[in-house]
């Protein structure tokens, strides 16, 4: 047992060795959250507690008006309040002013180490002028090394190569049966899963490319909609990358949306409208009652889902000039 | 009515705006951008508490003329970009949705996301 825990430390060495220099590039600016909530000081301890409470953030950086920080109100300073019942005093009464900052280059290490020497959750970064640029919590840098690892993972396109290879459906139309020749497509877009915020981007961009082929506003619109929600369900179902191709010709465009991700386990439920097995998070965005495939079949012509648990999911929709008004 | 008579009615904040005073036909109310997306239409005005880009990415894609959002603390700077870039007027109302929503139905403006309107 004891041995195993030596091969084990020297392991973890060696792969710490080899992350630093991976991560040795990251510093405060990259990782901190920029839009910060603040409060000043004049404000309450009580207020300071309920942003905390509906920002779910565990401190908040006290500024005056000019962006220049002044102190902070943390967690464990609203408990203390609660204690000693003060929590209606002015913030600036019970504020800790004495605080440990970083500046926006303070690289990854750095900021390890002292996180773990100061023991506090959150340190503001703020610029040589004292003005405050962003916060950064334990859970920020998490969240910087774990975007790394995915970037790392995205670019390894051989899964995709394995996928392709072993699943006949993604080579071939679902509608017509015939080998797509995906590298003539018009319109090639690649999809981003690991950014919510950027669901819909691919979209945007056919719509803007259809502009400039045709003026049928309606077959525009058709698309645009259909693709959006493709687009939505890769990027908050898939857990993987994925692409769209479009083709235009005068009396049709067809589209086809695929990704490599988790797959659907029955394409008939999902179809139904109302039936969902998105997150609450995701449900919080707008996203995810269950109209998404829905939708698709409404405004396309015709539809063709095909996947299988694990295996992605390939939609292909046509849209005919003279098609649904 | 104009978009200017909307803004004036529900005291918007301004985010982004165009030179033209579009034609507002008609208000779509909804959280559920999938709602919107499936009953929406061209020259509707949306109405909505998300504060996300997508609600304008959304809007921007079932041809609607203007976003009104409902009273948020704030509007994150990635949602006013994305107006700007894709040129979609942008207003931020500090009454609740029942509010904003009364006053515009009184005003007679019809409802856009009405079922079977704008079927695709």
């Amino acid at each position: 047992m004891r041995k195993a825990n030596i091969l084990a430390e020297r392991n973890v060495d060696d792969l710490l060795d080899k992350l630093r220099g991976l991560f040795a590039d990251i510093t405060a600016e990259d990782i901190m959250i920029k839009s910060v909530v603040t409060l000043t000081k004049d404000r309450t301890m009580w207020q300071a507690k309920e942003l905390m409470r509906i920002c779910k953030i565990s401190g908040v950086p006290i500024t005056d008006g000019d962006n220049q920080l002044e102190g902070i109100v943390s967690i464990e300073d609203i408990i203390v309040a609660l204690e000693g019942n003060y929590i209606t005093d002015p913030i600036e009464k019970h504020m800790t002013r004495d605080l440990i900052t970083f500046s926006p280059e303070t690289n990854l290490e750095m900021l390890i180490e002292r996180f773990n020497r100061y023991r506090y959750g959150r340190f503001p970064v703020v610029d040589s002028n004292g003005k405050l640029l962003g916060i950064i919590s334990k859970k920020d840098i998490i969240g910087a090394v774990l975007d790394k690892f995915r970037l790392i993972y995205v670019h390894d396109t051989r899964r995709r190569e394995v996928l392709e290879k072993s699943v006949d459906w993604f080579d071939k139309s679902l509608i017509s049966g015939d080998y797509v020749e995906k590298t003539s497509a018009d319109f090639v877009y690649h999809i981003d899963y690991t950014d919510i915020d950027t669901a819909g981007v691919g979209s945007a961009k056919l719509k803007s490319y259809l502009k400039t082929l045709t003026d049928d506003d309606t077959l525009i619109r058709r698309v645009s909609i259909a693709c959006y929600e493709a687009e939505v369900n890769v990027v908050i179902h898939s857990g993987s990358e994925g692409y769209i191709f479009a083709w235009y010709d005068e009396d049709v465009a067809r589209v086809r949306v695929e990704d490599y991700g988790r797959g659907i386990d029955n394409v008939e439920q999902a179809m139904k409208e109302g039936f969902s097995t998105a997150s609450d998070h995701v449900r919080e965005l707008g996203f995810g009652a269950g109209m998404g495939l829905p939708n698709m079949r409404r405004y396309s012509d015709k539809m063709v889902v095909v996947s299988e648990a694990g295996k992605g999911v390939v939609v292909e929709m046509h849209f005919y000039r003279n098609g649904r008004k | 009515m104009r978009l200017s008579k909307i803004i004036q009615l529900l005291e918007c904040e301004v985010l982004i705006i165009k030179d033209e005073d579009p034609e507002i036909e008609s208000v779509g109310a909804a959280d559920l951008m999938s709602d919107v997306l499936a009953f929406g239409g061209p020259g509707m005005i949306l109405v909505t508490g998300l504060n996300s880009p997508q609600c304008v990415r959304t809007a921007s894609v079932v041809g609607a003329a203007a976003v009104v959002i409902i009273r948020k603390r704030n509007v994150p700077e990635t949602t006013i970009e994305l107006a700007q870039e894709l040129d979609m007027p942008l207003v931020h109302a500090k009454m609740s949705m029942y509010r904003a929503c009364g006053i515009l139905f009184r005003e007679g403006l019809g409802d856009s996301l009405e079922e079977g309107k704008h079927l695709g």
